[in-house]
C-alpha cells in the first residue's frame, strides 16, 4: 500500500468537491488545504477561499508550514476576500461547502469545541469555540468534518458541550483516519470503511453501537492523485496532524 | 444584530448576555441576534502608517480593519513609517483611516515571533515556545528585554 491515513482522507475530501462550488477552509488545516489543492490539480473548477483571505491561491505554491498564518493561502490568489465576508457568504447561502475539525462528536451531529471537563467557566480543557463550526455548519450547503484520530474520547455518544449541530437538511459528513459517517435522517451511518481498517476496529473507537454490517470500503486514492497530491505537497505538510 | 448561524448551539442559553432569539420586525421568523463587541483597544501591527495614523496592511488582514471600526481606540504598530502623499496617492488601498487611531508607535518587526507578510513571513516556533514560557513564569519583562534591548519601565 503506497498511502495510508493522510492520502485517504485527503482524497476523499477532495471527491466530495464539485464544478463550481465555493469551498472554505479554516485554521490550522493541512488535510483540507491539500485536499482542495488536489481538487484543483485534478482540474476541478471551483471557487477556493480560505481564513488567509486568499480567493484562488497559487495551488502550485507548496506549503511550508502547516499553520494557516502564512502567505501560502493568500499569494497568486485574485482577490482578497476576509473571514468577515465569507460568514456573510456563507450566511446568505453561498458557501457550498465548508471543511472542518472538532474535538468530539455525538451520533446525532453534535459538535463540541468549547470545552472538556469541568464547567463551561471553568473547564479543564479550554477548545478554541464556535466561531467556525456553530456559525458556518448550520448555513454550509455541505459541512466536512476532517478528524485525524477517531477514538472513543472524540466519538462519544453525548458531548460535553454542543457547540455546534448539524443541519439534518443540510449535507453532512465526518472523514476520519479508519472511515466514513454521513449523516442520514439525523444521524450519522457509517458511510465506508478504509481499506486498510475494519468494521472492528472503527467500533473499537465510536463511542457508540454501530449497527451497520454489510459495508463498502472507501475507495483509495488513484496513482494520478498520489501523484498530484505528492505534487502539491512535496513538503508533506498533510503529515502534521498525524 | 441578526446573524445567519448558530442555530442548536449551546452557546445561545449559556451566554445570554451575548446571544438572543427574536422574531424578525420584518416576518415571522425567528433571529438569532448577537450583541456588539466594543473592546476598550484594538493593537494592530500594520505594515505601512504614517504620522497620523493613516495604516495600510498588506496580504492578509484577518479580522484586523473589523477590529479597529470596532474598538473604542486603536493603537497602530507599523513596520515602516511613510509620507501621508502615499496615502493620498492611493486611497483605497488603506485599510484604517487615521481618525480611528489614537497612536502609531514604529516598531519594525513588531509582529515576531509571528509573521508579517512579506518581509518575515514564517512563525519562528522557538521564538512562540519562548514567548509562552515567559508567560507561564511570569517573566515577560525578562523576554522582552532579551528580543527588543527595552530596558523596563523607568
Amino acid at each position: 500500500m503506497n498511502y495510508g491515513p493522510a492520502e485517504i482522507m485527503v482524497t476523499a475530501l477532495a471527491r466530495e468537491i464539485m464544478s463550481r462550488d465555493i469551498v472554505f477552509h479554516g485554521l490550522a488545516s493541512p488535510v483540507p488545504m491539500t485536499a482542495m489543492k488536489l481538487a484543483k490539480a485534478l482540474g476541478i473548477e471551483f471557487t477556493f477561499i480560505n481564513i488567509a483571505g486568499g480567493v484562488d491561491p497559487n495551488w502550485g505554491n507548496p506549503a511550508v508550514i502547516g499553520s494557516t498564518l502564512s502567505s501560502n493561502l493568500y499569494e497568486g490568489g485574485v482577490a482578497d476576500y476576509g473571514l468577515d465576508e465569507i460568514f456573510d457568504l456563507a450566511c446568505t447561502g453561498r458557501v457550498d461547502i465548508s471543511m472542518l475539525s472538532l474535538v468530539q462528536i455525538s451520533p446525532r451531529g453534535e459538535i463540541n469545541m468549547s470545552f472538556v471537563g469541568g464547567e463551561y467557566d471553568k473547564p479543564k480543557v479550554r477548545l478554541p469555540g464556535g466561531a467556525g463550526s456553530a456559525t458556518l455548519t448550520p448555513v454550509t450547503k455541505k459541512t466536512l468534518i476532517w478528524k485525524t484520530k477517531q477514538d472513543i474520547k472524540s466519538f462519544v455518544p453525548e458531548v460535553a458541550f454542543c457547540t455546534a449541530k448539524a443541519d439534518p437538511f443540510k449535507q453532512f459528513k465526518v472523514i476520519t483516519n479508519l472511515c466514513t459517517f454521513v449523516m442520514e435522517n439525523g444521524l450519522l451511518v457509517l458511510e465506508s470503511i478504509h481499506p486498510y481498517s475494519n468494521l472492528a476496529e472503527v467500533q473499537a473507537n465510536t463511542g457508540w453501537e454501530i449497527t451497520q454490517t454489510d459495508l463498502p470500503l472507501t475507495l483509495a486514492p488513484s496513482e494520478e492523485e498520489l501523484a498530484l497530491i505528492e505534487k502539491v505537497d512535496p513538503n508533506r505538510i498533510r503529515y502534521i496532524e498525524f | 444584530m441578526g446573524v445567519g448561524g448558530m442555530w442548536g448551539s449551546d452557546l445561545i442559553a449559556q451566554r445570554p448576555e451575548f446571544f438572543q432569539i427574536m422574531k424578525s420586525p420584518f416576518s415571522d421568523e425567528e433571529v438569532v441576534t448577537v450583541k456588539a463587541l466594543q473592546p476598550d483597544w484594538a493593537i494592530i501591527h500594520v505594515q505601512e502608517a504614517d504620522q497620523y495614523g493613516n495604516a495600510r496592511i498588506i496580504g492578509s488582514d484577518f479580522q484586523d480593519i473589523l477590529l479597529s471600526r470596532a474598538a473604542k481606540k486603536t493603537i497602530i504598530t507599523t513596520e515602516k513609517l511613510i509620507e501621508t502623499e502615499s496615502f493620498r496617492q492611493e486611497p483605497k488601498l488603506t485599510s484604517i483611516p487615521y481618525f480611528l487611531v489614537e497612536a502609531v508607535v514604529l516598531a519594525p518587526e513588531g509582529a515576531k515571533p509571528g509573521i508579517c507578510y512579506p518581509t518575515y513571513n514564517s512563525v519562528d516556533a522557538s521564538g512562540m515556545a519562548a514567548y509562552g514560557q515567559a508567560i507561564k513564569e511570569g517573566k515577560l519583562d525578562d523576554y522582552l528585554a532579551r528580543v527588543t534591548g527595552w530596558e523596563g519601565v523607568k
